[in-house]
């Protein structure tokens, strides 16, 4: 579903340039759930805007299915993102001008297709994570949970086959993180879709089916759940990041 | 909601404040542009704006200025508005919204917007003027030639910089949703744009640059002439005023980003200080554009004052009440038509005196402009006969002045004005032609006197004056009058007849523009075959044309070659005839300060809008009111104060230094001395004027911030 070969990624920064992604190589299949984790600073962020193409990588290969993205051009881009992809962004990114609900029906209605039935949608979103109750009042008027469950039903509105989440329950008490880890998997089942969630997070991390550990720009770890039981799943996680640490 | 023009509907009323700024902004500048251009190109202001004259170029300069700083200014507004639009535009695009669909919309808000309000500036522009003419002719002066008509080509102007305004923001808008990362479309806003690191020599160094740049600039042009005989091409000498704008940048630069304190108050001002560093270039460009304006409507505005208080100085400096000259061959009234007619208005003449005067070839030195390889030079070419001037016997003089004269036969005296200035006449002639007879006569020009009335004419010995004027015929003779009245400001019905009976028995003989010469005017056609004073020629040549039947307006009263100085004639009708001069000077200074205060205004207001949430979070960690306050205040007033003091300095020294140097011997007359007082009355004035803005946009902005007086 979705390949990325020896992407490297640095920034400008007055005259220097800093390496920030030194080469990552991952794959993730159709249906799979998968978590990305790693110190701060350590390229997450930076991961998932060149793999949604937000900023330009140096160089590299990314393959969403069978199409190259860099191929694309602008339109088709926008499309892609569209229609096949979901994002949470790690500071949400609502409209101060929306309502929650019209924010949640954003991509919905950029994409030109707003019926009665994604109305209905975005209300049954709002159900799930618990919104409802504040579904007319403006980003500027709720708690960062709040938006941060809005820019997680946002991103699931278009029913989208991939979806970029970072760190989508970083704000969120554990009922919250539940029904967000829940919602995904519930993507994951009906619409065989992709999840590629970045999280320090290691309770959410351990419902995922594998888990893939950034460190220094590369690819440090990568731990798979097969059929390790969820609990000792995240005992095991606990483990790789205090093995981090110490190194 | 299901469609994405609703969605950017939502968006708009979010931003209303936003773009009600930027719709502000382009009404405002083109409503300026246009009411100034309409101004400008209007016959009734042009007709007394001479073709390739100072005034005209001064006009257009600061025409060029209003423009650059409105251009910048509106630029700086759309760029703004963008900024503070580009999160949410980078939201929908990283939402997979298309750069067509967003351009669309924006682009639609944005032609909406600017076609709006420039096409109700432009509209509005035209009735601005009218109604600022019209306010003037009530308040100061009202007279035929003050009739405000206009010319539809004004509007060329006023849509070419429409055009502009709406190509930059429709060009900024189509670039910020052009680019390509879309992260950084989404934190363009959080983004400053710090200045890197100013040394603190810039300040003096930037002053001693800015000094130079002017004196260079200025002196620059009588160096090309005078020294080097050359004519720069036009505009090589506004390059010698480049380091002054250089020097004028870092001014601001080392104010904005040092201050001129020293390091002592850094803490207490260290919030304002570091909030101006991060607005960066466009405070200082900004700061550039004001100091610009508010020099070049200072210069607008001295203008009449100084002209104003020169003038009436000259008026009251005249020895005698009422002189006129003219030709011998014309029936011009003389003493007993003169004592009739002012008996004939009650008015008591008390001394007269009319005396012979003769026209005669002086020698010279000739000036020849060549057209070379480096453009044209000129030279020098010694003449014989070069020109003509008047000549008064020592008796005449005598007679005139009531001063003696003592002049031995070879001896002249040239006259100039009471101040001693020469204004291009050099009274050092010494070989005299009767241009008829050929006789001649080598003189030895003395010590120059000096007498207003009598300025530009010789005096010489009454043996060699009978001599050399026998057999000059009547066309080379004059007589000049001279005569006090009692009670000299209630004879202005009495000027005005006599003037009119002057005017009336003229013939078109005599209908000359000042300075025509005969001699020269013979030269002049064996040469070329024409003359350009000559009546026929003086039109194209972008002189007055003489024409008695506008005996009222400025120009013929400043450039008849017979026009009589009758002091209560010239006072009173001082206002009225340079009334259109003193008005549109005075109007440009209006547009030019309204300007410079919208400027402000928006600036400090932008300050309030982008540090609102700094100002919150400084409360919530425990600043005073007074803190905040005096944070406030130190933004607003470095907007208002730096460009006020630099601009006001500026211009004010470098009128000083054209008054120094404008006449010969350089120098400040008592008269320059008047004009530079009323214009320091001026300054006091308009800086009343400016602290009242500052205090009204201090309040708005410490209201908009939500901090208490
Ligand atoms: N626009 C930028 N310009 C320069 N450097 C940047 C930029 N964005 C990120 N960086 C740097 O790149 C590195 C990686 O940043 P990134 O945001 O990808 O980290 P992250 O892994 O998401 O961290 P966190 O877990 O704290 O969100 C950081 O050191 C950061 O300082
Ligand atoms: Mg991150």
């Amino acid at each position: 579903m979705l390949t990325v070969e020896n992407l490297r990624k640095s920034y400008q920064v007055g005259k220097t340039s800093y390496e920030v992604l030194k080469g990552v190589s991952l794959q993730v299949e159709t249906g799979e759930f998968v978590a990305v984790m790693g110190p701060s600073g350590s390229g997450k962020t930076t991961l998932l805007n060149c793999i949604s193409c937000y900023i330009p990588a140096d160089s590299g290969r990314l393959c969403l299915g069978k199409t190259e993205l860099a191929r694309l051009d602008e339109d088709a881009l926008a499309e892609v993102r569209n229609k096949q992809l979901g994002f949470v962004f790690q500071d949400f990114l609502l409209l101060d001008g929306l309502t929650v609900r019209q924010n949640i029906l954003l991509p919905a209605i950029i994409g030109g297709l707003v019926s009665d039935m994604t109305e209905a949608r975005a209300d049954q979103l709002c159900e799930v994570f618990g919104i409802a109750g504040i579904r007319d009042k403006y980003p500027a008027e709720i708690s960062g949970g709040e938006k941060q469950r809005t820019a997680v039903a946002r991103a699931l509105i278009n029913h989208p086959l991939l979806i970029l989440a970072d760190e989508p329950t970083g704000n969120l008490d554990s009922k919250s993180s539940r029904a967000v880890i829940r919602s995904f998997e519930q993507a994951k089942s009906a619409l065989e879709a992709t999840i590629f969630m970045v999280t320090h997070d290691s309770y959410a991390a351990s419902f995922c089916d594998r888990v893939v550990i950034l460190r220094d720009g590369v690819v440090w770890r990568t731990l798979e759940k097969g059929a390790t039981e969820r609990e000792k799943f995240q005992d095991l996680l606990l483990d790789a990041v205090r093995e981090m640490g110490r190194e | 909601m299901r469609h994405f023009s609703e969605v950017c509907a939502l968006m708009r009323r979010k931003n209303k404040k936003q773009y009600a700024l930027l719709a502000g902004c382009c009404f405002f500048s083109v409503l300026l542009i246009t009411a100034y251009v309409c101004m400008m190109r209007a016959p009734t202001v042009l007709n007394v704006l001479p073709e390739g004259g100072d005034s005209r170029k001064q006009v257009m300069m600061i025409f060029a200025l209003a423009v650059i700083g409105c251009a910048v200014f509106t630029t700086y507004a759309a760029g703004l508005f963008l900024r503070q639009k580009s999160r949410e535009t980078g939201v929908l695009l990283a939402l997979g919204a298309s750069r067509a669909q967003v351009w669309g919309e924006l682009g639609r808000e944005l032609g909406v917007l600017s076609l709006g309000s420039c096409a109700a500036g432009a509209a509005l522009g035209g009735p601005l003027a009218w109604v600022l003419w019209q306010f003037f002719r009530l308040a100061v002066v009202d007279s035929e030639e003050m009739r405000l008509t206009f010319d539809p080509s004004a509007y060329v102007l006023s849509l070419a910089f429409s055009a502009f305004v709406m190509v930059m923001i429709f060009f900024l808008g189509r670039r910020s949703v052009k680019r390509t990362n879309i992260i950084d479309i989404v934190q363009e806003s959080h983004k400053s744009e710090p200045i890197r690191d100013v040394p603190r020599w810039y300040g003096p160094v930037g002053i001693v640059l800015l000094a130079l740049g002017g004196f260079l600039g200025y002196m620059s042009s009588s160096f090309f002439i005078l020294v080097l005989h050359w004519y720069p091409p036009e505009g090589l000498t506004a390059v010698f005023y480049v380091p002054a704008l250089i020097g004028l940048y870092m001014i601001l630069l080392h104010t904005v980003v040092n201050g001129w304190n020293g390091k002592k108050k850094l803490y207490r001002d260290l919030i304002a200080t570091s909030q101006m560093r991060f607005q960066g270039r466009q405070t200082v460009r900004n700061m550039l554009v004001m100091t610009l304006l508010i020099a070049g409507a200072y210069f607008g505005s001295f203008y009449a004052p100084m002209l104003g208080t020169g003038s009436m100085m000259g008026y009251d400096r005249r020895p005698v009440d009422y002189a006129y000259h003219f030709r011998a061959d014309q029936d011009i009234p003389l003493e007993a038509e003169v004592r009739a007619l002012a008996e004939e208005y009650g008015v008591t003449i008390t001394d007269f005196a009319a005396v012979p005067m003769l026209r005669l070839a002086v020698d010279g030195n000739d000036h020849i402009e060549e057209e070379g390889p480096v453009g044209t030079t000129w030279r020098t070419e010694y003449l014989e006969v070069l020109n003509s001037n008047l000549f008064l016997s020592a008796s005449g003089y005598e007679a005139l002045t009531g001063e003696r004269v003592d002049l031995a036969p070879g001896e002249i005296r040239g006259v100039l004005d009471a101040e001693g200035t020469a204004l291009g006449f050099r009274p050092d002639a010494t070989l005299l032609t009767n241009y008829l007879t050929k006789e001649r006569l080598a003189v030895t020009p003395l010590e120059p006197l000096r007498y207003d009335s009598l300025f530009e004419r010789y005096v010489m010995n009454d043996g060699d004056f009978a001599r050399l004027g026998a057999g000059l015929p009547d066309e080379w003779r004059e007589t000049q009058v001279c005569f006090n009245v009692e009670n000299c400001a209630g004879t202005y019905e009495f000027a005005k007849a006599l003037f009119n009976e002057i005017v009336d028995r003229s013939t078109l003989d005599v209908a000359q523009f000042d300075g025509w010469d005969p001699v020269v005017r013979d030269r002049d056609i064996a040469k070329d075959g024409f003359y350009f004073l000559d009546r026929e020629n003086c039109g194209s040549a972008g002189f007055t044309v003489i024409d008695y039947g506008q005996r009222d307006s400025s120009a013929f009263r400043l450039d008849w070659q017979y026009m009589p100085e009758f002091r209560i004639l010239d006072k009173m009708d001082f206002v009225k005839t340079l009334a259109v001069f003193l008005i549109l000077f005075v109007f440009i200074a209006v547009v030019c300060f309204s300007a410079v205060f919208v400027i402000a205004y928006t600036r400090c207001m932008t300050i309030a809008l982008t540090n609102a949430k700094v100002y919150d979070d400084l409360r919530h960690l425990g600043a005073s009111n007074a803190y905040l306050r005096r944070s406030v205040r130190g933004q607003v007033k470095r907007v208002f104060l730096v460009p006020a003091l630099v601009g006001t300095g500026l211009i004010y020294a470098f009128y000083v230094m054209i008054m120094y140097f404008n006449g010969s011997p350089a120098g400040i007359t008592s008269s320059e001395a008047a004009g530079l007082l009323t214009a320091l009355a001026v300054i006091a004035a308009v800086s009343a004027l400016m602290v009242g803005v500052y205090r009204l946009t201090l309040a708005q902005v410490c209201r908009a911030l939500g901090i208490r007086r």
